[in-house]
This record gives structure tokens, sequence and C-alpha cells, in this order.
């Protein structure tokens, strides 16, 4: 799990990829996109270091990137989002986490960067989710 | 009615993902819909996606509008990025 800088006052983000380098490879450069003031957590890989997710780094990121204005969380594949789900039946029903259905690279970087604008975690998490509207070409 | 304004830049360098991302944080933070606008497309300038969609290179001419309450003030902090930010690249 890799933290990028920590910050107060945004929306934070959590990466979960079956891959910890995707996972921290995406953070970092959703870092250098928005200027480094949202706070990233990489939650990539299983416990062992292998392909795949696990809860007990999702939970642990969660806690690292709730700053008081709730978190957006991205899964890279949709076996990441049973995690995520698994993670979120057990939370605190007070939780203030949105699961962002968006393009793993693109969501990250517009959801921190909207993070980073100040945007709220609804408008965090529309960001990522029309970033699959984006065309690059 | 809100204020609307615009101003146009030649851009120093290309608009990569850092430019682009620093525009955006700023757009952001402003109440009014701002814009960029090269070579006749046009992006929200609260989208980093959208901004990096442009594809917008160097001696390139950048159209930044603004409507609403702080227009004005949107317009010169975008053109003041967008001199800077590209002049390192990234």
């Amino acid at each position: 799990m890799t933290a990028q800088p920590v910050s107060t006052g945004t929306v934070g983000i959590v990466l979960v990829s079956h891959s910890a380098e995707l996972a921290a490879g995406a953070a970092h450069l959703a870092a250098q996109v928005s200027g480094g003031t949202v706070t990233i957590i990489a939650a990539g890989g299983t416990d062992d270091g292998e392909l795949g997710t696990s809860a007990a780094k999702v939970e642990c990121g969660l806690r690292l990137a709730e700053s008081g204005l709730g978190v957006v969380v991205l899964p890279d594949l949709g076996s990441a989002v049973l995690t995520v789900r698994a993670v979120l039946e057990d939370a605190d029903p007070a939780t203030n986490v949105v699961m962002a259905d968006a393009p793993f690279v693109e969501g990250a970087v517009a959801a921190t960067v909207t993070a980073a604008a100040g945007g709220d975690i609804k408008s965090v998490a529309a960001a990522a989710e029309e970033a699959r509207n984006a065309r690059k070409l | 009615m809100p204020a609307s304004y615009e101003q146009q830049i030649t851009l120093a360098g290309d608009l990569h993902a850092r430019p682009a991302g620093a525009l955006a944080v700023a757009a952001g933070r402003f109440a009014s819909a701002v814009s960029v606008t090269a070579s006749g497309s046009t992006a929200d300038a609260k989208s980093v996606l959208g901004v990096m969609g442009l594809g917008a290179t160097s001696g390139q001419h950048i159209t930044v509008s603004a409507a609403g309450p702080d227009a004005r003030e949107a317009v010169a902090a975008l053109i003041a990025i967008l001199g800077e930010a590209t002049k390192v690249g990234g």
C-alpha cells in the first residue's frame, strides 16, 4: 500500500487494483496531474503481494483516505468491486464512501483533479464516472 | 445576466497532463462556467480529460472563455497558468 502526500480538506481517493504496481502507478500519476494536494491511497494486490485484491488493504485505505469529507473508491475490474462491497457491508454505517463505476486510470485522474479543486464527494464521483465519455483521439 | 469574458494566448509548449491538471484544478475553484478552445474544439476547463483531449500543442492559439460571477478572475487565472505551465512541459 502506497500513500501519496497526505493533506486535509479534500475528498480522499482509494484506488483498488488487482495489481499493486498498477494501483501505485495510477496513484502516482493522479497525484502528479492534480498537484499533490489530495490523499490518494493505492490498495493493490493481495496481502501476500500476488495479483488479486485484499479486503484488509481496502479497509485500511478507506481509513487512511478519510479526512472528514468522504472517500471515492475506484475498482479496476469487476472482482475488485466484490471486495469493496464486502468491506463496505462490514463498515460503520456512518462511513461516507462512494464507489465510482469508471475507467481506472482516467477516472483516478479526473476524480483527483476534481477533489483538488475542492469538489464534494458527489462531484468527485461524478467526475470519475464521466471519464468514460472522454475521448482521447 | 452574468458577465462573460474571454482571452487568447499562444501556447509556449504542449498542453500535457500536468499543465492540463493545473488548469482544471484552478478552473474548478471558480463558480463561473469556464471553457478552453483550441483549433475549433472546445472543452470544459474543469474537466482535465477534456482539456487533455484537445491535444493542444506549442504555438497554437488557445481561447479561455468564462461566464459567471467570477468570470474575469477565472480567465485571468487560467491565462496565467497556460502561460507558465506550458513552459515546463510535463
